[in-house]
């Protein structure tokens, strides 16, 4: 039983992956955006929430394997909105972070400090080494318009955009 | 026994993937004449998703109109592609219109499900050089 699940979590491992090599030997160039870790939200108290793990929250973490270096940009937001039923009739205000969580090779180790900012919430990474990079989106959402009103019940929708766009 | 198994969860869990090539696609006449097209090819391993949104850009990020192709599509640019399937698509466009369009991207169109958790909208887009 023991081998059996090692061997199947090899295989599935192997092939979730990224496999950048084709049949014949070649590499073709491609981004592959993954979504390592979901994220969940944690509610500290009545008009928070927060993905951080001291409240209850997981940070979400997504994965871009590139074949090849210098192909794509990898531009990472953290939510800035709700998409809400019914809707919130104060304002939330958001405050976050996206960092680099792990790299596969060292030398990706200058991403973080080369990064740039398209928008308050998004940051942009040139993907100059071939391999696999994990970021993380931290967000804060605080509802009540800077009065710390409670949450009012409903269903919220938050999103993170990962995008790998060609160089 | 519980080491392999949460060693099989953590050497599983990275399923859910996004994926379209070629990064740098190329225009190709089509049999109509003033109209070109271009191949692409997307994969799907993100158990959450199963409709992605094309859309063909400017430089400046400014729509380009275009009609998508493939079994499977809508008139609203939407492919559908199940949990671990993989689909060919053909983008055909105006011979004037592909002089500057510059990116085409595929993005996945998520569904709120109520479970309190940050969805992710991942968005690969191919450039033309």
């Amino acid at each position: 039983m023991k081998k059996l699940l090692i061997a199947l979590s090899l295989i599935f491992g192997v092939t979730s992956a990224y496999a950048g090599t084709n049949i014949d030997g070649s590499v073709q160039s491609r981004c592959t955006v993954e979504t390592d870790t979901p994220g969940t939200y944690g509610n500290p108290n009545a008009y928070t929430l927060t993905t951080l793990p001291a409240s209850s929250g997981q940070v979400p973490i997504v994965r871009f394997d590139v074949s090849l270096a210098n192909a794509y940009y990898a531009q990472i937001s953290y939510p800035t909105s709700f998409s809400s039923s019914p809707s919130l009739g104060d304002s939330t205000t958001w405050t976050g972070a996206v960092t680099i969580a792990q790299t596969s090779s060292s030398d990706m180790s200058g991403y973080q400090a080369a990064s740039t900012t398209p928008s308050t919430s998004m940051r942009q990474y040139a993907l100059t080494v071939a391999g696999t990079t994990w970021f993380a989106a931290t967000s804060i959402a605080t509802y009540g318009g800077g009065q710390n009103k409670a949450f009012p019940g409903g269903s919220y929708s938050a999103v993170v955009v990962a995008q790998c766009i060609a160089q | 026994m519980y080491r392999s198994v949460i060693l099989s969860i953590l050497l599983c869990s990275n399923v859910l993937a996004h994926e379209m090539t070629p990064t740098y696609p190329k225009w190709q006449v089509t049999y109509i004449e003033g109209v070109q097209k271009a191949t692409m090819k997307m994969v799907n391993r993100r158990v959450d998703v199963e409709w992605y949104e094309i859309s063909v850009f400017d430089e400046s990020w400014k729509p380009i109109p275009f009609v998508l192709h493939s079994t499977g599509t809508t008139s609203y640019k939407l492919l559908k592609i199940d949990y671990l399937g993989h689909r060919k698509f053909d983008v055909y466009i105006n011979e004037k219109d592909s002089e500057r369009a510059e990116y085409l991207c595929s993005t996945s169109k998520i569904r709120g499900d109520d479970s309190n958790k940050p969805m992710i909208e991942s968005k690969i887009c191919s450039r033309f050089k």
